[in-house]
């Protein structure tokens, strides 16, 4: 996967007079576990709305980091080990959704998702517009759903423990 | 948890539930524009002391919030003719599946609890 580059491109939807649409995945941040340094974790967020703010104030205020529950990586660590953590953040319509999956096809293993937000997790707000998907869970299997609309940037991180917790245990 | 302190008492983490003030009127399902409350309750007549007749209570059977659907506007709160429904800051109740999401009356009355 080539982070940072063009790398995938949805379906056409019915009726969609704009061509294919194109989305470049975000750079991905990677981590370390601080209680297991060999525990890596990389988080790519794939921000659809405005839950990306949300998380990017998690990541931006250092709250991942502050909390000591993650550390920044060590830079001589192989960037091949460790779970990749895929946060579908905000409203997934349906015209975006293969490009979802894609994303999450991508993804090397071992991966997790998290859904982020009441958009992603069943809908939220839209349970009732025929272009949103209804939770992303029908495409992608989601190992923790952080509920809030938005959910605040220690919901993230209260999220993303879980998800460590079960890695961990795994 | 320095992280849990910053946050203002007063932020918008959960809707917690006070059963006990709660007359089963139907206000917050109906205005929800998520639809994410489920109420039931049965009637049931309470003869109090020196009362000329039995007077009929609503009482709660289930009263379900569904934090998957929640779009967190506070309508419910706003609207609530009792003060039943309250903002707490408590935001660490993610779950592993979408069903996890829903909160019955034990979960939402124990946000309540933790402020008081």
């Amino acid at each position: 996967m080539e982070i940072g580059k063009e790398v995938f491109v949805t379906s056409q939807a019915p009726g969609n007079t704009l061509g294919p649409v194109t989305a470049t995945l975000p750079s991905t941040r990677t981590y370390q576990v601080a209680a297991d340094p060999s525990l890596r974790v990389q988080i790519l967020d794939l921000g659809l709305a405005c839950c990306a703010l949300e998380v990017g104030s998690a990541i931006a205020t250092g709250l991942l980091v502050e909390t000591g529950l993650l550390a920044p990586a060590n830079e001589n660590a192989s960037p091949a080990a460790g779970t990749t953590i895929l946060l579908i953040s905000g409203t997934v319509t349906d015209a975006l959704a293969p490009a979802v999956l894609r994303a999450w096809e991508q993804l090397p293993e071992p991966k997790a998702a998290v859904s982020f937000g009441a958009c992603a997790n069943t809908g939220g707000p839209y349970w009732d517009a025929p272009t949103v998907t209804k939770g992303i869970d029908q495409l992608v299997p989601i190992n923790i759903y952080v509920p809030g609309c938005p959910p605040r940037p220690e919901a993230l991180i209260a999220g993303l423990v879980k998800v460590r917790d079960e890695i961990v245990v795994r | 948890m320095t992280t849990v302190d910053r946050i203002p008492a007063q932020s918008h983490g959960v809707i917690a539930l006070s059963a006990s003030a709660c007359t089963s009127c139907m206000i917050c399902v109906r205005e929800c524009p998520a639809w994410c409350i489920e109420l039931e309750s049965h009637d049931e007549e309470v003869t109090e002391p020196g009362a000329r007749r039995p007077r009929t209570v609503s009482v709660l059977d289930v009263f379900t919030i569904d934090y998957g659907l929640c779009m967190y506007c506070g309508i419910c709160v706003d609207v609530c003719p009792f003060d039943a429904l309250a903002w707490q800051p408590d935001f660490d109740y993610a779950s592993g599946s979408a069903t996890g999401l829903v909160q019955g009356i034990n979960e939402l009355e124990s946000w309540g609890k933790v402020r008081e």
